[in-house]
């Protein structure tokens, strides 16, 4: 088989280049890629102290935002807007727990605050989405135009 | 005298004590992970940990495995490649003790309820600092080493060189929602948390996958492989695959749709990978059977087998039509327990059978077997389980508790396998453990 010969100095290149295409690539993920229109989805003071919560307590072991995190448990990123969920329903669980989920130990102030990070949560989108829209290419519609 | 990277019995080098400590971790690991799929079937089976702390010890110990796995390889192979020593085995050592410490101090903290709450890394994060340092004399101590080499980089140089480097990278990115910049809302942590973590795990394949081709190098002798044009295509595509295709994890996160375009598009780069393995397949048989005589060749085979069955099912739900379903699911699992068990600890084992140079005995033979065998039922329960939540996730307004009873069978399923594939993994790890602590001279085999 053919070698293919790199020298000290192309290595240097390549590492360099790739190095910079990353950092480019992060930049624009960090910013653009990734803010939101929907002033209820910005972090406000107390979703920030929940956001804290959520992972000093370790949720994402049970719990999922968009599919992400752990099966023990459902998924949370709509349950603040879920017909017959929402705020109540959330902090009764988060102070008393279930059968299956133990209670946190929080106090009713910081189980606010998980509610109101739970808020800002269902501000930014629906997960599942169950309106499906495919189109020829194995992508489907609301991935192109989706509700942000 | 040894001779560079030769097994001193008086003092064993630092790459053969990060294997042996990564045995421990992942039969650890293992152990928890047994326990945490049982309080899936059964909540309440196991107060004493529950499953918001068996979760993170299972994962961090397995996740310490690959990377101990893979670093004493990379400390092992290194004076091989270069023909000279390690540039230091003093920082190597010193990496070793801060990665043993620091381990140490996550399992504590676990244990006491302490969590950074974040996927993979779920200790607090001031621990993540140890760990980078340590990483960092990796960094000096490997391009240090390997500076002085004359000659081209063979692809596996390249593999672990990016694979070292961008694990440092990705590790700080991950600790990046520290501030409040990067985590103002839901879509940007999400997003920014994936990215490091899909990068993340691409550098530690890197540096599981260039420790197969030395592994391959090693047994069939042939040092043109690793320069060849094809290893370096392989090696360019899992390396853009890196940069560019973690947004595959994240498909149903609103973020800018061409993040998850462009990661959609370098993702199906990868059926070139899948197309080669099925045109060279009749090949890879034929030397599999050839070789199943050597305890390390049995499992560079099986290795292939499991990079086929979760190429598969990758480049399946890298398709977004398909991930609507696959996506937050049991599936996910499947593809993660078939990548970390399937694909990289294989390939360790390997690895480390070969540096221990230990020989096809009948409890390794039985264990290989078990541990095959029970994964791959482990592996069809996940997707089972995964396909029943999906589809009706998706497409009915069932409760999640109802759903979970649907997928019930499975998910025992996968639990009674679990304990097979822990059974497997402990008599391979006792078999690795004696061959690397009871001086196993790497003689058995070819070099």
């Amino acid at each position: 088989m053919a070698a293919f010969v790199l020298t000290a100095r192309h290595r240097r290149t390549i590492f360099v280049s790739l190095v910079l295409l990353f950092i480019a690539q992060s930049a624009i993920t960090y910013t653009t890629a990734t803010s939101v229109k929907n002033e209820r989805a910005m972090y406000n003071e107390a979703a920030s102290r929940g956001a804290q919560l959520y992972r000093d307590l370790n949720c994402t072991a049970c719990h999922q935002l968009y599919g992400l995190g752990g099966y023990m448990g459902p998924d949370l990123t709509n349950t603040m807007g879920t017909p017959g969920k929402g705020p109540a329903y959330a902090k009764a669980f988060i102070l008393h727990g279930t059968q299956r989920m133990p209670a946190l130990g929080v106090t009713p102030e910081q189980a606010d605050d998980i509610v109101a990070f739970l808020q800002a949560v269902d501000a930014t989108g629906t997960h599942p989405i169950r309106h499906i829209d495919l189109t020829p290419w194995g992508t489907y519609r609301s991935m192109h135009d989706d509700a942000r | 005298m040894t001779m560079p990277g030769e097994h001193d019995p008086v003092r064993p080098a630092a790459g053969r004590l990060f294997l042996v400590s990564g045995l421990a971790a992942l039969w650890c690991g293992a152990l928890f992970g047994v326990v945490g799929s049982w309080q899936h079937v059964l909540p309440g089976v196991v107060d004493a940990v529950p499953f918001v702390k068996s979760r993170p010890l299972h994962v961090s110990l397995v996740v310490a495995w690959i990377f101990m796995g893979a670093v004493g390889g990379v400390y092992h192979y290194l004076p091989w490649i270069t023909g000279r020593p390690l540039y230091s085995q003093r920082m190597a050592w010193w990496h070793l003790v801060i990665f043993l410490g620091t381990g140490l101090l996550v399992i504590v903290s676990y244990l006491m309820g302490r969590f950074g709450g974040r996927e993979y890394w779920e200790f607090p994060p001031v621990l993540g600092i140890p760990i980078a340092l340590g990483w960092i004399l990796l960094v000096y101590n490997f391009f240090r080493t390997v500076q002085k080499r004359s000659g081209p980089w063979p692809a596996y140089l390249w593999m672990w060189a990016v694979g070292i480097v961008f694990f440092l990278l990705t590790f700080t990115e991950a600790h990046l929602y520290l501030f409040p910049g990067f985590s103002g809302n839901a879509v940007r942590d999400l997003t920014v948390q994936w990215k490091a973590y899909g990068a993340l795990t691409g550098s530690w394949n890197m540096l599981v996958y260039g420790t197969s081709m030395v592994v391959m190098e090693r047994m069939g002798g042939d040092r043109s492989v690793a320069l060849s044009r094809t290893a370096f295509l392989l090696f360019a595509l899992g390396f853009t695959n890196l940069l560019f295709g973690w947004a595959h994890h994240i498909y149903p996160v609103p973020a800018a749709p061409w993040l998850r375009i462009l990661a959609y598009f370098v993702s199906m780069t990868e059926w070139i990978i899948l197309a080669r393995m099925i045109r060279q397949w009749r090949g890879t048989l034929n030397a599999g059977m050839e070789q199943r005589h050597s305890l390390t060749h049995l499992f560079l085979f099986a290795s292939e087998v499991w990079v086929f069955l979760n190429l598969f099912l990758a480049l399946l739900i890298s398709i977004p039509a398909i991930n609507l379903f696959t996506h937050g699911t049991h599936i996910t699992v499947a593809h993660a327990m078939g990548s970390t068990i399937g694909i990289n600890t294989t390939i360790l084992f390997a690895s480390v059978f070969h540096i221990g140079g230990a020989a096809l005995t009948r409890p390794a033979r039985t264990g290989f077997w078990i541990f095959n065998g029970s994964l791959l039922v482990f592996w069809l329960c996940l997707i089972g389980a995964g396909l029943v939540k999906g589809w009706l996730t998706v497409t009915t307004d069932m409760v999640f508790q109802s759903i979970m009873e649907e997928a019930r069978p499975f998910i025992t399923g996968f639990a009674i396998s679990g304990m097979g594939l822990f059974i497997g993994l402990t008599l391979l790890a006792v078999h690795a453990g004696k061959a690397l602590l009871g001086g196993g001279t790497g003689q058995v085999e070819n070099h």
